[in-house]
């Protein structure tokens, strides 16, 4: 019983505690942003009497070890790492281990491998930029534009979607204070109006872009490092305050009747119980019908309040989505998950009672869920003889579905489709009850009823389901998967090879740490340190840094899966509310701003620097090398303030009403970057041999074999998912592509001229 | 007579800096192979395809294959990075920042 007053405890802690925390959260991110704006004005001093250009954009190649070591650090994180990633670690398990297991590598690779060659480079070129370097090692002003397109092309788009978020997270953070929901109400309603997503976004959208845009405008290069070691900080701290609470915790919520063991053996074992849970849509009732609209909030517990429910009791659910029940309406339909294991149902049921006892409104308490629905198409043949007009597809019905070789039979609860009449060839939209894989003789009465309903309703004969998604995850759900939150390839909602198949553990290991390697934004900062001193202490205290974070991220978050069950329903929340949880439990909410700070610094240390990314292209290698190559320092100065600003501004307008597949669109542009750059670079540092033309062919044939895979990926109808050949990663094609484009051109071309391999590679005489 | 000129600027010997450089890269670039190999492997050996994940076996709390799989290579893998660093990689010199003094006479200072 110990456990269970724990948790009713715990949940009563939490939720009086949540004014506290969420003032606390407030609080924090006042200070931080006051932290950083401080910053920039520090940094702008540094700016006077120094070479503005090499000073904004390159922080005058003087970077110490924490500066260096921090920025690195804090730009590789972004917000997926402290928003995304707990969010993965959750909903599939240990298996994340090996999926982030290349970052025992990634700061060696990253910094070792190009590091001190390309600060060398950079200084004997007098290059600030990724293209300066090219162009100046080749002596080809075509190069040099080329890369300045690809990076323009790339960092735009992956600009927008690091806004977008920023601004999610910043949503998603503040969304349960009720400050911020006060302010969101009071906005004018045009406001709202510039984005499709809500006035709560566009007010998060506001904070975030005009926070980031105007200290990186300001404060340049150098501001852009110490808010990032700032972050890194807080990164840190966050993660070393709560590993030991999530295990202390975890510990303590697990029924000790149920283990003999204790710690993280407890944890492990009570994992490998579980079962991931069940995407469901169920409809809601109240007791009286209400007389006005009521909202449920996302993540609200709920169940059929002891009553059977299509044949099974003591079902739990917990919604996913904010829902309004419209007053006077029976029923309302909400997106849930189902909690299958039975130890994770026992922790719901103790959280939804700890939920109602706190439900002042008694609407949580409740509300009864009624029917459980799973989405389906319904098919219309395309050579369907018979009058549609007669067809009534309407609740109860029985239709064939054709699954894996056996035809059962579901039952329709409702086209959700609109349509003003049926024709021949129509796929519909609908939901069909609980749909139940029934056997043997349970399948021939099925059958016989299904045939039977045919002889009163003949006009149905031929319609039938052509897809039915009953909501159990493709890889874990089945009996024989038991265990998959303990085990590779980990559990996974729509893939029947699981989270992490071995193609894609071993893709991973590139994406990591050999696209990390490839990516300019960490090239550039690869030559801002001031000394290799620098770079080998920096590679040491990076090394260590990712050790105290990744794998201890791994262990809080298997926890989380103890202390917060049913968090699927919204999986990108688990970070700030593990952090609210676990501190609220040791009596100190106030801590959770300081964590909940982490994802949001994460995000905002990566955004700056492709901001100066771009405009440093702009600035450098387009307007002072190529239109104006005598523009005098206040030209330059004014331009890359006005380039900083109106590139911060445009990605802020781009976000307001984001392209779909911003995510995809992430993952596509740090592939890309690495599929374009990586080879060309590694060639121009080690290569005497190498020239531009080998170079340029490694930089457009790597970009075109990845950019290809993505195009036969759309033309095969999969969207955004790339064609994987041997189910390798784009990223691994564009690589191993570029490296052997570039060298049979490089041979098959006339080699570069003596001077220019003098230049960079042999020793220069003194005076 | 200008190339001549350049070429008698340098010697004939490869620039230490590069020369370090080069042989530190290599020397990653297969640390991260053997990180690749030896995670990658235990990992499908003993992480994947378990018959009873209900008892499955332990290290310090956490499922074994991620303890001999993940961490234990990378404590290793920090400890390589320690040697590597500080007793390994050569101090070079990066030479005199270009930009700078190409700066000085490419922009004009507007006073």
């Amino acid at each position: 019983m110990a456990h269970h007053t724990f948790i009713s405890s715990m949940k009563e802690n939490f939720l009086l505690a949540a004014a506290e925390s969420g003032n606390s959260v407030l609080f924090t991110f006042l200070i931080y942003i006051l932290g950083v704006f401080v910053i920039a004005w520090l940094s702008n001093k540094l700016l006077q009497n120094r070479n503005f250009l090499s000073e904004y954009f390159l922080g005058s190649r003087g970077l110490g070890v924490w500066a260096f070591a921090l920025t690195l650090a804090a730009t590789s994180s972004s917000g997926g790492s402290f928003m995304g990633f707990p969010a993965k670690i959750y909903s599939h398990g240990w298996v994340l281990a090996l999926w982030i297991g290349s970052y025992m590598v990634v700061p060696i690779c990253i910094m070792g491998l190009l590091g001190k060659r390309i600060n060398q480079v950079a200084r004997i070129s007098g290059a600030i930029t990724v293209p300066d370097i090219l162009r100046d090692r080749f002596n080809n002003v075509s190069f040099g534009l080329v890369s300045v397109a690809l990076i323009i092309f790339f960092m735009t788009f992956n600009l927008v979607a690091q806004f977008k978020a920023g601004s999610e997270i910043l949503r998603t953070l503040l969304g349960p204070i009720d400050a911020f929901n006060s302010a969101v109400a009071a906005l004018p309603e045009w406001f709202g109006n510039f984005s499709g997503l809500g006035a709560d976004y566009m007010l998060c959208l506001v904070v975030f872009g005009v926070a980031v845009i105007v200290y990186t405008t300001y404060g340049g290069f150098h501001a852009v490092v110490w808010t990032d070691v700032m972050q890194g900080i807080v990164m840190l701290v966050g993660v070393i305050i709560m590993l030991p609470l999530a295990i202390d915790q975890a510990t303590d919520a697990i029924d000790s009747s149920d283990s003999s063991k204790t710690g993280m053996a407890a944890v492990t074992e009570e994992m490998a119980k579980m079962v991931p849970p069940r995407y469901v849509t169920i409809g809601l009732s109240l007791p009286k019908s209400p007389t006005e609209d009521v909202q449920i909030p996302p993540g609200t517990w709920v169940s059929s309040q002891g009553k059977v429910l299509h044949g099974k009791s003591g079902r739990v659910f917990r919604t996913k989505q904010r829902n309004v029940f419209s007053a006077g309406a029976p029923v309302s339909l909400v997106q849930a998950i189902e909690i299958i294991s039975p130890s994770d149902k026992r922790r719901s049921f103790e959280a939804m009672e700890s939920q109602n006892k706190n439900d002042t409104g008694g609407v949580a308490s409740n509300l009864e869920v009624r029917l459980v629905l799973n989405n389906a198409k319904v098919r219309i043949p395309s050579d369907y003889a018979g009058d549609l007009s007669k067809v009534e597809l309407k609740t109860g019905i029985l239709l064939p579905w054709e699954d894996q070789g056996t035809q059962r039979i579901a039952n329709l609860y409702a086209i959700t489709s609109e349509v003003e009449s049926l024709k021949a060839g129509d796929e519909l939209d609908a939901y069909v009850f609980d749909f139940i894989r029934t056997e043997d003789s349970f399948l021939k009465m099925e059958h016989n009823v299904y045939r039977s309903s045919l002889t009163e309703f003949p006009q149905l004969e031929g319609i039938e389901i052509s897809s039915l998604d009953d909501g159990y995850y493709a890889y874990g759900a089945a009996d024989e998967e038991i265990g998959s939150f303990v085990t590779a390839p980990g559990p996974h909602r729509d893939s029947t090879s699981g989270f992490l198949p071995l193609s894609l553990a071993i893709s991973f290991f590139f994406m990591w740490a050999i696209s990390g390697t490839g990516q300019p934004s960490n090239m550039v900062r690869l030559m801002a340190f001031k000394d290799t001193m620098t770079l080998r202490r920096s590679i040491f205290t990076v090394a260590m840094y990712y050790t105290m974070i990744y794998f201890p991220l791994v262990i809080i978050f298997c926890c989380a899966r103890i202390l917060l069950p049913g968090m699927e329903a919204e999986a990108d929340r688990i970070m700030p509310q593990m952090a609210v949880t676990l501190t609220t439990n040791v009596g100190m909410g106030w801590l959770a701003g300081l964590l909940i700070a982490a994802p949001f610094a994460a995000v905002m240390s990566t955004v700056d620097s492709f901001l100066l990314m771009i405009s440093s292209a702009l600035v450098r290698d387009i307007y002072q090398r190529n239109m104006n190559p005598d523009a005098t320092e206040k030209q330059i100065k004014k331009l890359s303030y006005i380039f900083t600003l109106v590139v911060g501004l445009g990605a802020l307008i781009g976000a307001m009403n984001p392209p779909e597949f911003l995510q995809d669109i992430i993952v596509y542009t740090g592939s890309g970057l690495a599929a374009a750059f990586l080879a060309p670079v590694v060639y121009a540092l080690y290569w005497p041999r190498s020239n531009h033309q080998g170079c340029i062919a490694a930089m457009i044939g790597g970009f075109g074999a990845h950019l290809s895979l993505y195009i036969i990926g759309f033309i095969n109808g999969e969207g955004f998912t790339p064609y994987r050949p041997l189910e390798l990663d784009p990223i691994i094609i564009g690589l191993f592509g570029s490296f052997i484009i570039g060298f049979i051109v490089t041979l098959k071309t006339a080699p570069p001229s003596d001077k220019v391999v003098k230049k960079y590679f042999y020793k220069k005489l003194e005076g | 007579m200008a190339s001549d000129l350049d070429r008698d600027q340098y010697s004939s010997e490869p620039d230490p800096t590069f020369v370090n450089s080069r042989r530190e890269a290599i020397v990653i670039f297969c640390t991260w192979f053997v990180a690749l190999i030896w995670a990658v492997t235990y990992c499908k050996i003993n992480g994947y395809d378990i018959e009873d994940p209900a008892n499955i076996p332990t290290t310090l709390g956490m499922p074994s294959w991620v303890v001999w799989g993940i961490a234990a290579p990378w404590l290793a893998a920090d400890l390589f990075t320690t040697w590597f660093c500080f007793c390994f990689m050569k101090d070079d010199e990066l030479g005199i920042a270009g930009d700078e003094e190409h700066l000085e006479h490419a922009v004009e200072v507007d006073g």
